[in-house]
């Protein structure tokens, strides 16, 4: 009796066993926040009001309007994606608070294109990304730490960092203006502080170097001291290497002290929306140099910048055509290629390997290499530079583009040869 | 039917009988059986210990079995002169404390559930946690002698009473069944120390260098330089309230203080980055950190909020400074505190770019880190650390199943102490986990190990800060949740009461969906991925 009795237990024991094992082994995403059979559910928190507002709120609305044509084209995997927007105004602790209310009030599956390295780099901390295994998908910062895996295991950066950016525009002063005196204008935070290690990577000796506290740029008077101060030291050429709020006041001011030199704006400091919305002629960018690694938007003739503008057209109310919608498609077209390489059984993990193992084969409107794999989430990895004409965009010297590639680390900066995977069919995922 | 009627005759007649002799009561001195009387099914009783130590402990006459014994949190073991802030007109006290500030919600709710309750008032007060360990297990066993059918004992406490609780259990465990343990300042005590003391010393370094802060002379000349410390240390604070927007130094500040106001460092940032170095919250009752007055929304919590929120805090962190300062020195033998090695740049790195206007910079950052950095330090006597640690050190070791109650924003018992708790125990049962799989592999019988902790956290909210018609930050508004030090509800306090004393009554805590439901009914959250930073000395 008591060994019936034991067969007995041993049998249900078993049987309780496999079905544990069944449910250890049935897909994650039941359980997944964020995504249903027929859904994903992405966030992004972005300065939709406040001084860096005006170029970048322009990101999300480029976002959803491909989405949407992704959508009316059956989604991704069957499934429709839709995107939650909040509005952090460039301030690092209520970009916590939205990311907060994203993951625990919207319940997203996913974040998005967070804005900036201080806002970003505090959400990760905060929140706990890594901790929790939340994806937090091409971060619209160049903060070289975004490349590193170990200390960011669950985000990807989309921009290069601001060191090789730093080291690019080194390249380009060796080339361009040896023995001239060189001045720079730098946001005083890390942003800065990577750009202080590129420039001093290639050689970059500086007259005169001018940091800015974030924000400050917005308060009376403080650009002003950063012109008389250029003023003073005279250099030939001046690199601003801060966000476009920072470059509307320093152009602003130039022009009323009467100062001109030549000007050489980082990627994300030559914005004209920024400039017009901050009483700043888009003529006053004209004449200074910029960098991207995307097409020019102007660029009708390369094929995702003539979808994109189709798209901008048809799902975004023809918004007027901008750095920041190439910039928003951009993230949101490499993200439904994330999506898809994840395939049907989607997870967070899923999509973070796919974008680890597969980021190689993705089609995207980058010019340089996508530098993501097992040990870095580093996005583009180099730049083309041009200049700015008297509508604040910027066009590539000789009308070619003639792209520098390299790394965070001590690698050389170096003309690339890569080949831009083909936009796929109508430029919707394969 | 019966029942029901007298446990609800009980509720009522428990809420007004028991509060009348729960601060009025005549102690015997001295005496080992406790006085007690019964009026309306409530027997309240007091007593002392051994030590002097008044005691008062409530049950009814429903009594179920299961005893709640309080640790109440610090209070001052000096008087404090009228006029300062927070504690001003203070008078040393050892009234027994049963329940969370003698409160008679919280006294009806867990009498009238059944429950007993007792507390201590201690033989002495200040850092008194070996006092008052002694003080409660003497309470244990004289309650258990009134009432032998005790079955559980639920030892819980608050702040400094959480180090009484903890190390009760960690001591006896044998005299407790489950623990609540309520805004903790369970950490290492060089940890704690170092909270209050990075804070100051940065604080008088920058802008007021007479205040003494550490090394207290014994008796009345010590007493003398403490509350002179306190009257210095508030009047530089209201000097930095007054320059907040202009950024103007107090007039007292160092000659770095002074040399960094010629740089055009204001003095905010200089507040910000002491309050960074020492990890004070840069959140604070009324101080969201996200939300500014109409016309600067968005430079206000970029440029001034932290230094706020510093300031609000500050006067908490201050006053405790000094006051557990000239105490330990004084139990100790010598100065506690030593930060001849302490790195302050590496304390700031993670954080200085999130508040970078409000430090003005990275070069402002290491203008002041400079200045810090040649700025004679404390050398603390290694003779009286060591004697401290004898006095105020828990393992942080959990044997029993322990509810943990931590405010995200609190700037006294910061939210590092309750994160260092989980951490020790996540160790801890991974250990138990390997240890329940080891012993399966050797005997083929499994027995699970069994979850002791569950942490609860009152977390900040986004946007709470009200402002005045001037654009000032209004101070008399309502206090955010998840702010404050131990700022809980009756309601709070009695739903992890209960929690404690179910898990003492099953020997562990139910699965996570009650314990969710029961937080979320109070407004607390249950997130066991949530983390709040440690202890700056602790990385």
């Amino acid at each position: 009796m008591i060994g019936k009795n034991r067969r007995k237990l041993i049998t249900a024991s078993a049987v309780i066993a496999a079905g544990s094992m069944l449910l250890a082994a049935a897909p994650a995403q039941a359980v997944e926040q964020g995504i249903t059979t027929s859904s994903i559910k992405l966030g992004i928190t972005i300065p939709m009001t406040g001084i860096a507002s005006p170029g970048y709120s322009k990101i999300p609305g480029a976002m959803k309007a491909y989405f949407d044509y992704v959508n009316a084209n059956g989604g991704v995997n069957g499934r429709k994606i839709t995107l939650v927007v909040k509005d952090d105004q460039y301030i690092p602790t209520l970009a916590v608070a939205k990311a907060n209310e994203l993951i625990f009030k919207d319940k997203v599956f996913a974040l998005i294109g967070t804005l900036g390295t201080a806002s970003t780099k505090a959400i990760s901390r905060s929140l706990q990304l890594s901790a929790r295994g939340i994806p937090s998908l091409f971060v619209n910062t160049g903060y070289s730490g975004f490349a590193d895996k170990k200390l960011y295991p669950t985000s990807f950066s989309i921009l290069p960092s601001y060191q090789m950016e730093a080291k690019v525009i080194g390249k380009y002063l060796d080339e361009n203006f040896a023995g001239k005196k060189v001045g720079l204008i730098y946001q005083d935070d890390d942003f800065g502080v990577d750009a202080l290690n590129g420039f001093k990577q290639a050689g970059v000796d500086f007259a005169v170097k001018i940091p800015y506290a974030s924000g400050s740029q917005g308060v009376a008077g403080v650009a002003g001291t950063w012109i008389t101060k250029l003023q003073a030291a005279a250099p030939d050429v001046v690199v601003l290497f801060g966000v476009s709020s920072a470059t509307a006041a320093a152009l602003g001011n130039a022009y009323a002290y009467k100062y001109a030199p030549k000007w050489i704006l980082g990627s994300v400091g030559g914005d004209a929306t920024t400039l017009t919305a901050n009483k700043v002629p888009a003529a006053f960018l004209a004449g200074s140099k910029g960098l991207s690694f995307a097409p020019a938007p102007s660029d009708s003739t390369d094929p995702y910048i003539a979808m994109f503008m189709d798209v901008n057209e048809k799902y975004n109310k023809n918004a007027p055509f901008d750095n920041n919608i190439v910039a928003g498609m951009t993230s949101a077209f490499l993200a439904v290629q994330a999506i898809k390489a994840a395939g049907p059984n989607l997870t967070r993990k899923s999509l973070i390997a796919a974008i680890e193992k597969s980021s190689a084969t993705f089609a995207n409107p980058a010019l340089t290499p996508l530098g993501f794999s097992s040990t870095s989430h580093v996005g583009a990895t180099g730049y083309w530079i041009g200049t700015y004409d008297a509508t604040g965009s910027l066009k590539p010297d000789g009308g070619k583009y003639t792209v520098y590639t390299t790394d965070s680390g001590t690698g050389a900066v170096v003309v690339s040869t890569y080949k831009r995977p083909a936009m796929p069919a109508k430029g919707l995922p394969n | 039917m019966k029942t029901t009627s007298f446990k609800k005759k009980l509720v009522v007649l428990v809420s007004s009988a028991a509060l009348i002799t729960s601060v009025t009561a005549v102690l015997p001195a001295n005496a080992a059986d406790p006085s007690c009387t019964t009026a309306s099914y409530v027997t309240t009783c007091v007593g002392a210990t051994s030590d002097s130590a008044p005691y008062m402990f409530i049950a009814t006459a429903a009594f179920n079995g299961t005893v709640l014994v309080w640790s109440h949190g610090l209070r001052p073991n000096v008087d404090i002169p009228v006029g300062i802030p927070g504690y001003g007109g203070y008078k040393v006290t050892n009234t027994p404390e049963p329940a969370p500030g003698g409160d008679k919600a919280i006294i009806t709710a867990l009498l009238g559930a059944g429950y007993a309750i007792a507390g201590s008032g201690f033989s002495r007060q200040g850092v008194n946690v070996q006092e008052a360990v002694a003080a409660n297990v003497e309470l244990i066993g004289i309650f258990k002698n009134k009432y032998p059918a005790t079955k559980k004992v639920v030892a819980w406490g608050a702040s400094l009473g959480t180090l009484i609780t903890q190390t009760l259990a960690e001591k006896h465990p044998e005299l407790v069944d489950a623990v609540a343990l309520v805004c903790p300042a369970t950490a290492p005590t060089d940890a704690l120390i170092s909270y209050f003391g990075d804070f100051m010393w940065g604080f008088k370094t920058f802008f007021d260098p007479t205040i003494k802060g550490f090394g207290y002379s014994a008796g009345a000349a010590g007493y003398a330089e403490s509350m002179g410390d306190l009257v210095k240390f508030f009047t530089a604070l209201g000097k930095l309230q007054a320059g907040l927007v202009s950024g103007a130094w107090p007039d007292t500040s160092s000659p770095l203080g002074k040399a960094l106001e010629t740089a055009k460092i204001p003095s905010r940032s200089a507040l910000t980055l002491v309050g960074l170095m020492a990890g004070v919250p840069l959140r604070s009752e009324h101080v969201d950190g996200t939300t500014g007055p109409t016309g600067s929304e968005q430079l206000y919590p970029l440029a001034i909020a932290p230094a706020v929120a510093v300031l609000e805090n500050a006067g908490t962190v201050g006053l405790a400074e000094v006051l557990l300062m000239a105490d330990g020195e004084a139990q100790s033998g010598g100065i506690v505190f030593d930060n001849t090695k302490t790195d302050y740049a590496a304390r700031v790195d993670a954080d200085k770019d999130v508040y970078t206007m409000a430090l003005s910079g990275n070069s402002a950052v290491s203008a002041m880190l400079g200045g810090l950095s040649a700025a004679p330090r404390v050398v603390g006597s290694p003779a009286a650390m060591a004697k401290a640690k004898s006095i105020l050190s828990v393992t942080g070791t959990i044997t029993r199943p322990t509810v943990l109650l931590t405010t995200e924003s609190d700037q006294f018992t910061v939210a590092g102490a309750g994160q260092w708790m989980i951490d020790g125990y996540a160790d801890q049962y991974a250990a138990a986990r390997e240890a329940a799989v080891k012993a399966y592999k050797a005997s083929k019988t499994f027995t699970p190990a069994t979850n002791n902790l569950v942490a609860l956290w009152a977390k900040t909210g986004a946007k709470y800060s009200k402002f005045t018609a001037t654009g000032s930050p209004d101070l008399t508004a309502a206090a955010g949740a998840g702010t404050g030090h131990c700022k809980y509800t009756p309601a709070q306090f009695i739903a992890i009461a209960k929690m404690a004393a179910n898990a003492a009554t099953n020997g562990k805590f139910p699965n996570g969906g009650p314990i969710t439901s029961t937080a979320r009914k109070v407004g607390l959250s249950y997130d066991n991925k949530f983390r709040a930073p440690l202890f700056k000395s602790l990385g």
